[in-house]
């Protein structure tokens, strides 16, 4: 009776436990799709029944092994087989296997209708960046970590979404059907959004699709899940999910500003605005590797600053951004960045930590090379 | 032959009697458990099969 009295004891401490703890850090979120809901509730259903037989078969033993210990003068059992019990074993977890089967696949099935979609992003995964473009829209950007360098090396104090905030995030709309096409520029990547129940890896040469339905406004952050080099952990996804309307607005705007830029292109640039264009280019995307300094990390990213031979040459700068080095970490930058932008980095690249060419790169200039090319 | 496929359906299960698996031992030839073995593996796949094509539908 006693023995009865602690198990009932224990299952109501463990009852109310989970409606405290299972909801918080500790477990998978429940997010804000329909999908995701269904996520939470099958892990918590297998978690439940893992933990029933994790109580069943050691309690089993463990009572075995007090009740019928030797000091007590039990003897051992000495028998072969017995059929009916090694059908009985074999048969409950084959039904159990099959009990968690069905709503796992039912959810998976769901998980894979990408069909109908009214809204398609392109996802695509860099060394350390993910690119994000409105299929049909002609609106495509990239996403950069937005941490500043003094919070990761330990300069000054780290804010709330350390290492989980970008420059520009993925805005979406809510209730909408949004098909999400995952691939990558170098290395395997993986997009996750736990808030979406969406981890899709982005592998180069393959295009993976996934879907979500956003049901409520709000920023949803997540992180590369493929160990995908470096900076890993220094690529973020945010998501901003905004009502129809106000996502209606901000892709308009979205889509003057590429008009803008296509214009900005032709124009006279000055030299402090591109030093001012480049040091956010720089920032973002080279000093990873070169350092902020442009010290660089020899002699696996060469220095840049008193780089004398490259300040020598810049027709060999120019080559080295555009087209990048073979067999080397560096990339070729002229899919990825546009012509403003490698202009004005390169012009940074020249005139900053002591670099004095005096050298102006006119992003015409580069639009003239990339179309000859 | 419908002792040889039960043999081989307990194999699948995993669970077979001592005795009915000494009688085999010592009356049956290996090939014909092989080639029903082989032969129900085909089946069980298709059967699986046309259990996916369905739940997909």
């Amino acid at each position: 009776m006693r023995k009865v009295l602690v198990l009932a004891v224990m299952v109501v401490a463990i009852a109310g436990l989970q409606r405290n703890a299972l909801a918080s850090d500790w477990n998978m979120p429940v997010g804000v799709t329909e999908i995701s809901r269904s996520v939470y509730s099958l892990h918590m259903l297998i978690f439940w029944i893992c933990v029933v037989i994790g109580v069943v078969v050691f309690g089993a033993m463990f009572y075995s092994l007090f009740r019928y210990r030797r000091s007590k003068g039990a003897k051992a059992a000495h028998f072969h087989e017995h059929t009916t019990v090694e059908v009985f074993w074999t048969t409950i977890p084959l039904l159990i296997l099959v009990a968690m089967a069905v709503p796992a696949t039912a959810t998976l099935k769901e998980m894979y209708d990408t069909s109908e979609s009214d809204l398609d992003v392109l996802i695509t995964g860099h060394q350390w960046r993910w690119q994000y473009e409105y299929l049909g829209e002609g609106v495509s950007f990239f996403s950069n970590l937005s941490t500043p360098s003094a919070q990761i090396e330990g300069e000054a104090p780290k804010d709330e979404h350390y290492l989980l905030e970008v420059d520009q995030p993925l805005v979406l709309p809510v209730d909408r059907k949004v098909r999400f096409l995952t691939t990558s520029a170098d290395v395997i990547h993986s997009w996750w959004v736990p808030a979406f129940a969406v981890k899709k890896d982005a592998m180069p040469g393959f295009i993976n699709e996934a879907w979500t339905r956003i049901e409520e406004p709000g920023i949803y952050r997540g992180q590369c899940a493929e160990l995908c080099g470096r900076n890993h952990g220094f690529m973020p996804v945010v998501v901003h999910a905004m009502e129809q309307d106000d996502f209606d607005a901000w892709l308009a705007e979205r889509k003057q500003q590429a008009a803008s830029a296509a214009n900005s292109v032709d124009r006279e640039w000055k030299m402090d605005e591109l030093m001012a264009q480049g040091e956010k280019v720089y920032s973002t995307i080279c000093a990873a590797c070169h350092q902020a300094e442009g010290q660089g990390l020899p002699p696996t990213f060469p220095a840049l600053a008193g780089n004398q031979a490259l300040m020598d040459d810049l027709e060999k700068h120019i080559g080295v951004v555009l087209n990048g080095v073979s067999e080397t970490a560096m990339p070729a930058f002229s899919g990825t960045l546009n012509p403003v932008d490698i202009a004005a980095v390169i012009t940074y690249e020249r005139n900053a930590w002591g670099n004095e060419t005096g050298d102006v790169i006119q992003p015409s200039d580069i639009q003239a090379r990339l179309s000859s090319e | 032959m419908w002792q040889v496929i039960k043999s081989v359906l307990a194999a699948f299960f995993g669970v077979q009697k001592d005795s009915r698996r000494r009688s085999d031992f010592e009356h049956g030839k290996p090939i014909v458990f092989i080639a029903t073995g082989v032969v129900m593996a085909l089946i069980m796949v298709g059967l699986v099969v046309s259990v996916a094509m369905m739940a997909a539908g």
